[in-house]
């Protein structure tokens, strides 16, 4: 007796023949041969010197970096400097952050606030926070205040920015169930804007954290005794390209894991953020 | 008419205040330092700022150009840097979406750049460089590749897979699939991608600037600092989110007015 629905499902997956071309094709070989023509053509620019004497190459690099290590620096270990650098960044985030998303949330709950101080950061909005670094050091002269001053500015504009937006652009209709449900403005606030608002305002704060790098950077590329800028600044005056590569490395380092930490946070915090493809 | 428009009235308040704000920021900024609470030293009035603006338009001293011609140099260096950058990242970005090869190939060295803020490269620039338009123009490339390649890569990997599968239940090859589905699926986020392009070049042109150059608003910046005016400092700070703001608004037109037949 046979039917229709007896019909068997084969689910077993068509193996393509083993062949050269596949591994050719497949994406960790070539990573590999990326990476390694990335070295290759960073070793050969620096032996052939097609950039003068201003170009280390990767084996001196890494010599380099090792001594940082060990040998201090200006008065600090490599790891001094890195925790230079992230120390700025951590007390100009904190109190950006602080200042900025509590009062973008307040912004878009009420109209009367958002009257008042939306004109004047449209006025700011605009100003990149690196050209507030000079007005920074006649301020503050060129102590740790201005490098944080600098940090505070980069970080309030994309905090404030994304919590503002965030509640505004939360879909109407929640709005109606909670009150169909019968909550008040405070069940409107409490159960709809703040979980709705939260991956903007996280992602503001990821946008700040970026930000922030760069400012610490440019802060210390202009006058520090510490930091990661520093260490690149110090290399360009002694004329030593192995130093500069070696700190433009660590802030990459530094930078890539600060990264993965904050979107490691980011799925612990809100999981109910909707999947939008990686890069 | 099924329905009839409801006009809303803005409250007289909300029209009033914002106003009232501005003109008693500039009316603070203005008395703080008038009454000596912030000493001449650290902040300039408006109202100097404003004189300083009249003069730099026809004097060259004491920096050594004319406001013009800083911010000419300025938008020179950033358009130049600008359009590189659009010319090498879309491109590159829509090819790492679709090809396995070319993003095979390319990732590697997109990720180890992408976490090096284009600040730190400005050292290295200058040795290779010098302080001429190139090394500046190189640091706004960079700064503005990263969001062209990572928005147009996301345009493709975000095409809807149904016209995908469509396309090759049809027959289509590959590049046919790409240059017909996922190149114009994309142009929505690609476009996006202009505008945060042009904020990153324009803010890495003023860090280039402020650490060498000769002339430009990042380098009026610097000047002010170094013969103690602060005028000459906020004049550069303002104008600088002068032409961002009107570049970005030009830009915004420019996109809204070939993008007319796109859906957003």
């Amino acid at each position: 007796m046979t039917s229709v629905a007896n019909e068997i499902h084969i689910r077993a997956r068509e193996r393509a023949p083993f062949s050269v071309m596949i591994i050719l094709k497949s994406r960790w070989f070539l990573y590999a041969v990326s990476l390694t023509a990335f070295f290759l053509i960073w070793d050969y620019v620096a032996v052939s010197r097609i950039l003068g004497s201003a170009m280390a190459r990767p084996y001196e690099v890494a010599v380099q970096l090792n001594t940082m290590m060990t040998d201090p620096l200006a008065g600090k270990s490599l790891f001094g400097h890195i925790w230079a650098s992230t120390q700025r960044i951590l007390i100009g985030f904190a109190i950006g952050a602080a200042l900025a998303t509590p009062l973008g949330l307040l912004m878009a709950l009420n109209r009367h606030i958002s009257a008042v101080v939306k004109p004047l950061f449209d006025l700011i909005k605009p100003m990149p926070p690196i050209a507030w670094i000079s007005i920074a050091i006649l301020w503050f002269g060129i102590g740790e205040p201005s490098k944080v001053f600098i940090i505070v500015i980069g970080t309030f504009v994309p905090c404030l920015l994304n919590s503002y937006n965030g509640v505004r652009l939360i879909d109407p209709q929640l709005y109606d169930v909670v009150r169909m449900l019968g909550g008040n403005r405070g069940d409107e606030i409490l159960h709809v804007c703040f979980p709705a608002a939260f991956p903007a305002i996280f992602a503001g704060l990821q946008i700040s954290l970026s930000s922030a790098w760069s400012c610490v950077l440019a802060a210390e590329l202009v006058s520090a005794r510490s930091g990661l800028g520093f260490i690149t600044l110090l290399g360009m005056t002694l004329s030593r390209p192995a130093l500069i590569l070696g700190g433009m490395v660590v802030i990459a380092v530094v930078a890539w894991v600060t990264t993965l930490l904050v979107t490691g946070l980011e799925k612990i915090l809100c999981p109910w953020k909707r999947g939008v493809i990686d890069i | 008419m099924a329905y009839e428009e409801v006009k809303v009235k803005t409250p007289l308040a909300l029209w009033i205040l914002p106003i009232l704000s501005v003109t008693l920021f500039f009316g603070v900024w203005q008395a703080i330092v008038d009454f000596g609470i912030v000493p001449e030293t650290m902040l300039a009035t408006p109202l100097e700022v404003i004189k300083l603006f009249i003069v730099k338009l026809t004097d060259p001293n004491p920096d050594g150009a004319l406001l013009w011609r800083h911010a000419w140099t300025s938008i020179q260096e950033a358009f130049t840097g600008y359009i590189l950058s659009l010319a090498v990242g879309i491109p590159l970005g829509l090819l790492m979406g679709w090809f396995v090869v070319a993003e095979g190939l390319a990732r590697p060295f997109f990720e180890i750049i992408r976490p090096i803020p284009p600040i730190a490269w400005i050292p290295l620039t200058i040795f290779w460089f010098g302080i001429g338009i190139s090394g500046k123009v190189f640091i706004i490339w960079l700064g503005g590749l990263v969001p062209c390649v990572i928005n147009s890569f996301v345009g493709v990997r975000m095409t809807n897979p149904t016209l995908i599968q469509m396309a090759r239940t049809y027959g289509a090859t590959d590049w046919q699939i790409f240059t017909r589905i996922c190149i114009p699926s994309a142009l929505p986020m690609v476009f996006g991608a202009l505008q945060i392009a042009l904020a990153y070049c324009w803010t890495n042109l003023v860090a280039a600037e402020l650490l060498a150059a000769d002339t430009g608003l990042g380098y009026l910046i610097t000047m002010g600092r170094r013969l103690a005016m602060p005028s000459m400092v906020v004049l550069g700070m303002i104008m600088v989110g002068l032409t961002g703001a009107v570049i970005g608004v030009i830009i915004d037109w420019v996109e809204k007015h070939l993008l007319a037949g796109i859906r957003r």
